[in-house]
């Protein structure tokens, strides 16, 4: 593996020790970890020092080959997050009748919180059936994405993400599924090439055009955010798409500052003109594409003047940055979230895929990576057939409306899963487990109107989670304790597999009290309730072995490599490597990118990409400007926090006290808002109470909010649950304003209107501080 | 002479991701309301255009000791290994500074720990004082603790004279 030694380490470092050693009195583990804290499968490596069972200091490890050492605030914090005054360490119960209520929680027995779930799972399912069961399931973290709790452990086909219309990375890798035949193609940024960026297999891109995303502060699916620099210093040059003017778009060439939600007018802009001023690569378009000439025709009727009135950006800089890409050799594209966040997204992400073929920069080194066939999904699937069964999988909800999204990600569509929970129609949903979720304070729309449906429908709902959650506090009956990442093994993939980068091994270096990995607690649950599905393992690494590891490999062998790089091959579509045929060509249904979407066309949906307005938004509704005039958009990241975690470690709180909204000078002065002062921003579908930020990172007729707000310093019980619907931006996003397959949500295109308040609800940090600081601190 | 260490930030690249301000926090171990260094965010602001300055400047405090304990052991100050953009160099200052003259927007900075602990005490060192003299001073005879206007003692100003400016 490669061992790439920044310029900046000093002469004395810790390139080439083995994954264990001692130091001073100090034994050091290395690992590379996924979560908790939450964040993607980056796999970053860190150097443990414990003693006598404690982590008494954490450190990047230089010798990982792609975080090279760096390392975020979130795994700096590490020891906080762990000796966390609030950290929940032993399981818990509580009676049904005292939900909501903080103080009644009990410690108990890891047998005796299993026996309470065996106990409430035998008498709902023996009523119910397994489809009354629900996993709500988070982003990004371990449990948010291991689908064995559902398939396994639960037996259950509602495996839910709830978020409206799955508005997360879904979107975006189902229209890469379906036209290019592959998951999300990431970047290239020789992550996987043991001489990284100075490998000769790699070529620098000269054009990196960033869409909708924030890769610096997200590590957006495990791809390590600061990579975007490395390229900089390399000679990189930036294109970046973003209503904001985030770092990034400081320092690009181009920056197109386009209305929230008009993403597939300005690609079909940018393809018209790739087109018509003939910079497209014939010969791939040719030999490689399917629809090339139908594409031609749908993207005439987008021409940059017609783009520039919906997109707020002048025609000439479409053209310019059009041109641009198109020069690139290579060029790479990375698109985000903001992508997902609206219901013309699959639009939007075809009109991407297609900029990528037509100009070449399709598994070239520098442009876009490819999985071959042999990676994918790790875990999606897996235990389904024997765990659930074909009769129970086609009860999921949302199955019969929307095919393309629940057999895309085997999950119930989210909406229709709160229609279920609030009318118990197709059926009653009465059991719940939160796998790396806290939906009442992150991941929902409306969430109120889940809180009510939930704590009304559950009968019973059970966690894994190292903190007390507002969601759980709401509905849960037992509680039990997970580990954080230094406190567990296990694997994770960049992109969950979906990309050649690194394969990452997390070393245990300390037990804390109770706490149990997902993997374990899957392992020790699921044996209890479903024990035929586990009969096959001795405990809970023979799991990982075969789940992670495909049997390949054993962990115990592998986990002293602690990252592998990932065999990186180019040009695959002409090897046979994209293909169980292993004949060249793309895994589509003809062979080849489709332009022309064969796949779309047998949903139902248009085979071509075309342009429709945000539901509410100044050219859709005009009527509505006189009472919302902004723009709203939402959930721009921060380093400080992932989602609704990190609030109650003080040095990560202490960068972001309060919940910010970001408002330009000009409308703060006409409105009487100050910086500092706090706010309340509504809509027709709820208000939220945010600080507001008066900058010109949004222009006149932006608003943005943060999102994931809730205070863990406030009271836990019912009515205030940690202050998690006081500045919930969630309040202000409907459900049930998808695309046409199911896909989407308008996340990041509605309308609102801000007004000065009275109150002041600064965060008392000292508070903070002394509720939540380590016992040594 | 002992020589002098810096920090070469390259201001260009700095992305404001504060794993240097929060390294620096577990390092010491400072508390909520203290660091070792901070990151000075300016902007965005226009500028002209569509072109706004937008720079994040990490800047230590008088808390900084560019990490005496680990440079002892050889290594490099805990923010320069954290920083996620790769901008931090630790240095002699007569080494930075070749490298500050190869690009712009960069800064060195050399910090200095608790700038108060390096002063001496206060010890006066000016021996130039004016010693009192021994001349007698008799009594006051018609003291009048008063302040009040008294015609008699006034100098009257020829006003004609000064406007003239003769």
């Amino acid at each position: 593996m490669s061992k790439v030694k920044l310029e900046s380490l000093a002469a004395v470092n810790d390139l080439g020790k083995p994954w264990r050693y001692e130091e001073d009195g100090l034994t050091v583990t290395r690992t590379a970890v996924w979560s908790p804290p939450g964040c993607h499968p980056v796999g970053c490596g860190l150097k443990l020092y414990t003693k006598d069972n404690k982590l008494v200091r954490v450190e990047g490890d230089e010798n990982h080959p792609v975080t090279q050492g760096r390392l975020c605030v979130r795994c700096i914090s590490l020891k906080d997050y762990v000796y966390n005054a609030s950290r929940i360490t032993h399981p818990m119960k509580r009676a049904r009748e005292h939900r909501g209520q903080a103080d009644r929680w009990e410690r108990c027995t890891w047998d005796e919180a299993i026996d309470i779930i065996e106990k409430n799972y035998r008498e709902i399912t023996g009523k119910y059936g397994r489809e009354s069961i629900v996993l709500f399931t988070g982003t990004g973290r371990e449990g948010g994405t291991l689908n064995p709790y559902g398939s396994m452990m639960l037996g259950s086909p509602n495996f839910c993400y709830t978020q409206s219309g799955y508005a997360c990375y879904i979107p975006r890798l189902a229209s890469t599924a379906y036209t290019m035949g592959v998951t999300y193609p990431e970047i290239d940024y020789a992550g996987g090439l043991p001489g990284r960026y100075e490998d000769p297999a790699f070529q620098v891109p000269e054009v990196l055009m960033i869409w909708g995303k924030a890769p610096l502060e997200s590590n957006g699916d495990g791809f390590f955010g600061h990579a975007v620099t490395d390229l900089m210093r390399r000679g990189t040059r930036l294109i970046v798409i973003d209503p904001r003017v985030n770092w990034l778009a400081s320092r690009a060439d181009i920056h197109l500052r386009l209305r929230p939600g008009t993403d597939a007018a300005l690609g079909m802009a940018m393809l018209n003109v790739i087109i018509s001023e003939d910079l497209y690569d014939h010969d791939f378009v040719k030999y490689w594409c399917y629809g090339f000439e139908e594409l031609t025709e749908r993207v005439k009727t987008m021409p940059p003047e017609k783009a520039a009135e919906i997109t707020g950006i002048p025609a000439d800089k479409i053209v310019e940055a059009a041109r641009m890409y198109a020069a690139g050799t290579p060029s790479s594209l990375q698109w985000g979230l903001a992508i997902d966040q609206k219901a013309n997204g699959m639009q939007a992400g075809h009109c991407i895929v297609q900029l990528m073929a037509i100009t070449g920069n399709i598994d070239v080194p520098g442009g876009q990576i490819l999985s071959d066939i042999n990676f994918g999904l790790n875990e999606v699937g897996f235990g389904i057939e024997k765990g659930v069964g074909k009769e129970l999988m086609d009860k999921m909800v949302g199955l019969d409306k929307y095919p393309a999204y629940c057999n895309t990600i085997l999950n119930p569509h989210a909406d229709m899963m709160l229609l279920a929970c609030e009318t118990g129609d197709p059926y009653p949903i009465k059991f719940g487990f939160y796998a790396g979720n806290n939906l009442m304070s992150c991941t929902s729309a409306e969430p109120i109107r889940w809180h009510d449906a939930l704590v009304k429908t559950l009968d019973f709902c059970f966690t894994a989670d190292c903190f007390m959650t507002p969601s759980a506090q709401a509905t849960c009956e037992v509680f039990l304790p997970l580990s954080a990442a230094c406190e567990e093994d296990g694997v994770s993939f960049t992109h969950y597999s979906g990309t050649p980068v690194t394969t990452n091994f997390m070393n245990q270096a300390i037990t804390t009290g109770e706490c149990l990995s997902d993997i374990e607690i899957c392992f020790k649950v699921g044996k209890r309730l479903n024990p035929h599905m586990f009969e096959e393992y001795n405990d809970y690494h023979d799991f990982i072995d075969h789940l992670r590891l495909s049997r390949r490999l054993k962990f115990e062998e592998v986990k002293k490599e602690v990252t592998i790089q990932r065999d990186v091959k180019y040009y695959k579509y002409e090897t046979g490597d994209l293909r169980m045929d292993h004949t060249p060509g793309f895994n589509t249904p003809t062979g080849k990118v489709e332009l022309y979407s064969t796949v779309f066309e047998q949903f139902g949906e248009d085979p071509l990409p075309y342009y429709e307005e945000p539901q509410y938004s100044p050219r859709n509704t005009p009527e509505l400007l006189e009472k919302y005039p902004f723009v709203l958009t939402t959930g721009a990241r921060t380093f400080a926090f992932f989602h609704s975690e990190n609030r109650q470690v003080p040095y990560c709180r202490e960068l972001n006290p309060d919940p910010l909204v970001e408002i330009n000078p000009k409308v703060a002065k006409r409105l009487s808002i100050t910086d500092g002062q706090w706010c309340e921003v509504w809509n027709q579908f709820g208000s939220a109470k945010y600080k507001a930020k008066v900058s010109e990172v949004v222009d006149e007729n932006t608003i943005h909010c943060q999102h994931g707000w809730w205070f863990p310093e406030e009271e836990g019980s019912e009515p205030n649950l940690y202050g998690t619907f006081r500045s919930n931006v969630n309040n202000l996003v409907p459900n049930f304003h998808f695309g046409k397959l199911g896909f989407g949500a308008p996340f990041k295109c509605l309308l609102c209107n801000i007004k000065p308040i009275d109150e002041v609800l600064d965060t008392d940090m000292l508070k903070v501080w002394e509720k939540f600081k380590r016992e040594d601190q | 002479m002992t020589k002098t260490y810096g920090l070469l930030i390259d201001y260009e690249h700095c992305t404001g991701c504060q794993s240097c301000v929060v390294s620096c926090k577990e390092e010491h171990g400072y508390p909520v309301g203290k660091w070792g260094i901070r990151v000075h965010d300016d902007g965005p602001w226009n500028i002209e255009g569509d072109k706004f300055n937008f720079n994040r400047i990490p800047i230590p405090t008088d808390l900084c000791d560019l990490c005496a304990k680990r440079a002892a052991a050889g290594r490099e100050p805990i923010c320069v290994h954290h920083c996620l953009a790769n901008v931090m160099t630790y240095g002699t200052v007569s080494d930075l500074a070749e490298k500050l003259a190869g690009k712009p927007k960069q800064v060195l900075w050399v910090p200095q720990f608790k700038p108060w602990a390096a002063r001496e005490k206060f010890v006066s060192k000016n021996e130039k004082r004016h010693r009192a003299a021994a001349i007698e001073v008799k009594a006051v005879e018609h003291f009048e603790n008063t302040v009040h206007r008294a015609d008699d003692r006034v100098e009257l100003v020829d006003i004609n004279k000064k406007a003239d400016g003769k």
